[in-house]
């Protein structure tokens, strides 16, 4: 018979996968996109890093946003599990620098959202070019927390996973 | 460097969407997301949760409650984000009431700005993390 507890880390550990395989749909849309907005392309033909770089990048907009909010919320719901039955562990065992990056982790996500309206509008209007800097920036930002969410999250995981 | 120009569709125009066209949308966005670090950074410096949760006991009390005995710890942080997104939200349609004269004004670099000036703060924020492991 399975233990109350075996069965909660396995529920847990679900939807940490789900929260992984968004998290990595979100970070690859990102990367093409940023890539495609710091240097762009000028032709599609070339190596690997041309063609990463030579997405239509507007098309990835709308998805990264749809994304960061799944994301986003699938991370929230793991939260309050992460609360009691990480957090506290890792406290115990002062790992505490792990914690304070994940907190860390916390408030990044919540500015990360806040971006997204701008980007969306910023991306969506792609042929104009009095959004170029702006648009420029606020991805390479997004990029770079999402990059973040990403390595501490697997980080925090190696540290302490659920049912461990 | 103009990131206007990319190879293929991306030269297109990227949307039939009314919403993408609208410029009453465009003073939202932005001012939402240049709002939206501030506010946040505001909500955690005075602790401005919409809402406290418990989630030993799955019990939520509105705006801030301090863990008392046998409730487990409190989460601010999903009442910090609501509070963020009820603010930032409520100037967004402030600033679409606004004509269009004075939200074109708005400077859009501090919409990827304000977010790198708000990493400072977070960080100080969680001084007591960082205590912590420095006594280690």
């Amino acid at each position: 018979m399975t233990s109350p507890i075996s069965t909660s880390a396995v529920f847990w550990t679900i939807w940490l996968f789900v929260h992984l395989i968004l998290a990595l749909g979100l970070l690859g849309a990102l990367t093409h996109q940023a890539m495609a907005a710091a240097f762009p392309a000028r032709r599609t033909a070339g190596g690997i890093v041309t063609r990463f770089r030579a997405v239509s990048a507007p098309g990835y907009a709308t998805a990264v946003c749809v994304l960061y909010v799944l994301v986003f919320l699938v991370g929230s719901f793991i939260y309050t599990s992460y609360r009691i039955n990480i957090r506290i562990p890792l406290e115990q065992g002062h790992y505490f620098k792990t914690g304070g990056f994940f907190d860390f982790k916390e408030h990044v996500a919540t500015l990360g959202l806040v971006l997204l309206p701008a980007y969306w509008y910023f991306w969506k209007n792609a042929q104009n070019p009095e959004y170029d800097n702006a648009r420029k920036g606020v991805t390479l930002v997004l990029a770079v927390m999402v990059w973040f969410l990403f390595i501490v999250g697997h980080v925090l995981n190696n540290a302490r996973g659920f049912g461990a | 460097m103009s990131t206007t120009v990319t190879t293929g569709p991306a030269t297109a125009p990227a949307t039939g969407s009314a919403l993408a066209a609208s410029r009453k949308f465009k003073a939202f966005a932005t001012t939402f997301s240049i709002v939206g670090p501030v506010a946040y950074c505001c909500c955690v410096y005075f602790n401005l949760p919409v809402f406290t949760y418990f989630p030993a006991i799955g019990r939520f009390a509105w705006g801030v409650e301090a863990v008392q005995s046998g409730t487990g710890p409190n989460m601010l942080w999903y009442g910090w984000t609501l509070t963020t997104i009820l603010i930032a939200g409520g100037l967004g349609i402030v600033a679409m009431m606004l004509p269009e004269r004075v939200t074109n004004k708005i400077p859009l670099f501090l919409v990827w700005l304000v977010p790198i000036l708000s990493i400072p703060y977070v960080v100080y924020s969680l001084m007591f993390w960082w205590r912590l492991a420095m006594r280690e």
